[in-house]
């Protein structure tokens, strides 16, 4: 009996049992058609509809890094691995400009490059497995990305890929100024490929400022960066391809004249920046120049000041434009670089036949020298005026491979206080890394000199974005403009409710 | 189409419906701009962002009533008895949301001019937030259209949109978690199964992430393939709210 009442009542549904199975298999047809079509658009399609239309194309790679991957053998396997599960929002993270060139590698590394994130705090075994001496610390480095290549690792920090203001690091305050995120990364990798062309030792200890960009430089130019602290035992290791004294406070010791002069007497190469600060106005680097005069160079303890007002910059005496003179001008395709609270270097009045001496960097015609005491004030009659002084020169010795040295006036050149507020496409920096090929005589670097890329700068001018405009923007926005509304919707509502 | 658009999109300044809308978007717009510009940055793209984070408040208000409504007062029946294509009243109803969405984005432009009055600079990712904007403005509206044609209670219709929203909203937390739920459960089974396993269903769901896909507007980065995504959930749920019609006409006849 239940049999026939159920047969009847199929008999009459039949029809909407038919649209209702119409309805699901159309929508379900409808969704298939939707998924494949979007997987097939995004697995085939999406790179090729993909634009970078970012203003300096900050999440694409630049031909140079094309090139390199390019050049790279077709079996060459670089692993990189963001120690952190990967953000699902990156907008406005330190990630944001990282991980969409990362994703950029991959496409263009052509299958040589693989990029992954594995979060270490759930995935311990990670750290192990990438760095098993565990020389790099990764436990501690869990925001950073670690590239491998064979059984060589490198880690990135994300704090490595931009360039900051460096009144604000002062401060404690990150205010990225730079991108660099290609040039690191991309430096890295060929460091892991290439090898280090050469060891840099720098001199640590004779006062309180960090080498970071001079760091970054070097190892942008694959050349090995390392500290060589002031020690009672001063020694220069004998792998040092490059001695670099960067912005001394105080003068070298005895120890340290010694080595320097020996490793400069085997035909050492030696990098040099001074200049005038609060720390050291009063130091005469008695040591150092004599050091110096060996390659017949002298620092004199005399601040620089220029009359010439075009090459002022800002209308201030100590904050000037150099020229680039002699061979030296090939170096940078500008002509005037920029110095700050410059000490005068000289050639010594005595110099010894062997050594050629070239000025670099010079002043104009008007410019002035003055002597400054310890408390910053000017020494009576040690002005020397109307002349060109030197803010850098350059000795090299006879033979083939002979003893070099650059010595600046200025660490404008090498300073991260100038470096970080400037950039790495700063015509300085362009103009020290020709000043470090030369002594280094590193070719491949060419290759990879890769530009830091814009942030975007969001802010208003100072004038306009006053407290009392925040306020009328608040009284239009968000109280004068809703109001208006609401009492026009409360109008509308009480004069058409009857109706 | 028009005559449905008309209707539609006058009604909303008939009732209090349009002017409530356009007022809450002011005031949350007024004051993502306002915060911004207190500290001397605006970043439009940023402001956008925020936006699109209400549309769960603000879609449910504007599409409640769009089929609801006709609904209760019985006058759907006209769609099913007259020789109108329903596609074409769907669409009708769809753009009329959606110029009113047009009209309360004129806040933004006028944040804008503000902006760059002031010294300000509207970038390029300012430009494909906007773009992504009013693309998840036609899904989420299609959602709520969706809503709206399944009953004839406008607070249900508007619950039932809101959350659909919202679920999209959270689809990449709820990816996550259920990823990392099914790893740890299974993992006393097979650790590495369990998380292959887990990983690949939170990879699943955040497929269906529509902020995630378009996160990289904000960055310069335009992707057509991300906008064929949102245009397609846009359709599936035209689709969806047009059998629900259909089926309605026959079942009338």
């Amino acid at each position: 009996m239940s049999k026939l009442v159920s047969t009847e009542n199929k008999k009459t549904d039949n029809r909407s049992d038919k649209i209702k199975l119409y309805s699901i298999g159309a929508v379900v047809i409808l969704i298939g058609i939707l998924v494949i079509v979007n997987v097939l658009f995004e697995k085939i399609l999406g790179k090729a509809l993909t634009f970078d239309f970012s203003a300096s194309l900050s999440n694409t790679l630049s031909q140079d890094t094309i090139d390199y991957l390019d050049s790279l053998p077709s079996d060459t396997k670089i692993q990189i691995t963001g120690l952190f599960e990967k953000p699902s929002n990156i907008s406005g993270t330190r990630y944001q400009y990282i991980i969409p060139l990362l994703d950029d590698y991959v496409r263009s590394g052509k299958g040589k490059i693989s990029v992954e994130y594995v979060d270490a705090k759930t995935h311990p075994n990670i750290i192990s497995q990438l760095d098993p001496t565990g020389s790099y610390d990764l436990a501690n480095n869990l925001d950073s990305f670690v590239i491998k290549y064979n059984d060589k690792i490198k880690l990135v920090s994300p704090y490595d890929c931009y360039s900051y203001d460096n009144d604000y690091l002062s401060q404690g305050y990150y205010y990225v100024v730079g991108n660099n995120t290609e040039y690191t990364f991309t430096n890295s990798m060929f460091i892991l490929t290439q090898g280090y062309s050469c060891k840099a030792y720098v001199i640590t200890g004779l006062n309180d400022d960090p080498n970071t960009s001079l760091k970054n430089i070097l190892e942008g130019m694959a050349i090995e960066y390392n500290e060589l602290a002031v020690a009672e035992n001063f020694v220069i290791p004998e792998d040092c391809d490059l001695l670099i004294l960067n912005g001394p406070d105080s003068d070298i010791s005895e120890k340290m004249l010694v080595a320097m002069t020996q490793y400069m007497k085997n035909n050492g190469k030696l990098l040099v920046s001074v200049n005038y600060n609060i720390n050291n106005t009063g130091e005469e680097f008695f040591r150092l120049n004599k050091l110096l005069n060996e390659m017949n160079i002298n620092i004199d303890p005399a601040l620089i000041t220029e009359n010439d007002p075009w090459h002022q910059l800002g209308g201030y005496t100590t904050d000037t434009s150099v020229n680039t003179v002699g061979a030296f001008v090939d170096y940078v395709q500008t002509g005037a670089l920029h110095s700050t609270f410059a000490r005068s270097v000289r050639e010594v009045d005595t110099p010894a036949p062997s050594i050629s001496v070239y000025p670099v960097l010079v002043t104009s015609e008007n410019a002035a020298t003055v002597g400054v005491d310890k408390n910053g004030n000017e020494i009576a009659g040690t002005y020397v005026s109307e002349k060109q002084f030197n803010v850098c020169m350059f000795a090299a010795g006879e033979g083939e491979d002979p003893a070099k040295a650059f010595v600046f006036g200025t660490t404008n050149f090498t300073s991260d206080e100038y470096i970080t507020s400037y950039g790495l496409n700063d015509s300085n920096v362009t103009f020290i890394k020709s000043c470090i090929r030369e002594l280094t005589s590193t070719k491949m670097v060419t290759v990879l000199d890769i530009a830091t890329k814009n942030v975007d700068n969001f802010s208003l001018t100072p004038e306009k974005a006053t407290a009392s405009a925040a306020t009328a923007i608040l009284v239009i926005f968000m109280i004068a403009i809703p109001v208006i509304l609401v009492a026009a919707g409360i109008i509308v509502y009480t004069k058409r409710k009857n109706l | 189409m028009t005559a449905i658009f008309k209707r539609e999109f006058l009604s909303y300044f008939r009732s209090p419906v349009g002017y409530v809308a356009i007022a809450l978007f002011s005031f949350l717009s007024g004051f993502v701009f306002y915060t911004q510009f207190a500290t001397g940055v605006v970043d439009i793209a940023g402001e956008v962002i925020s936006l699109r984070s209400f549309f769960f408040v603000i879609v449910p208000i504007i599409t409640m009533g769009l089929l609801s409504e006709d609904k209760k007062r019985g006058t759907d029946v006209l769609y099913y008895t007259t020789p109108i294509n329903l596609f074409n009243v769907i669409i009708g109803k769809v753009l009329a949301a959606f110029c009113l969405y047009v009209i309360m984005f004129i806040n933004v432009i006028i944040h804008i001019i503000v902006t760059v009055n002031c010294g300000g600079v509207v970038g390029v990712g300012a430009i494909g937030t906007i773009i992504v904007f009013f693309f998840m403005a036609f899904m989420f509206i299609s959602i709520g259209l969706f809503a709206s044609a399944i009953t004839d209670n406008q607070i249900i219709s508007a619950i039932v949109s809101f959350v659909l929203i919202l679920i999209t909203q959270i689809l990449g937390t709820i990816g996550d978690y259920l990823g990392s739920a099914f790893t740890s459960m299974f993992s006393g089974i097979n650790t590495k199964i369990a998380g292959t396993v887990g990983s690949a269903i939170s990879s699943a769901i955040n497929w269906l992430d529509p902020f995630v896909k378009t996160q990289d507007f904000r960055l310069g980065i335009f992707s057509v393939s991300s906008l064929v995504f949102l245009v397609s959930v846009g359709i599936l749920f035209l689709y969806l709210t047009f059998r629900v019609l259909d089926k309605k006409r026959w079942s009338q006849a």
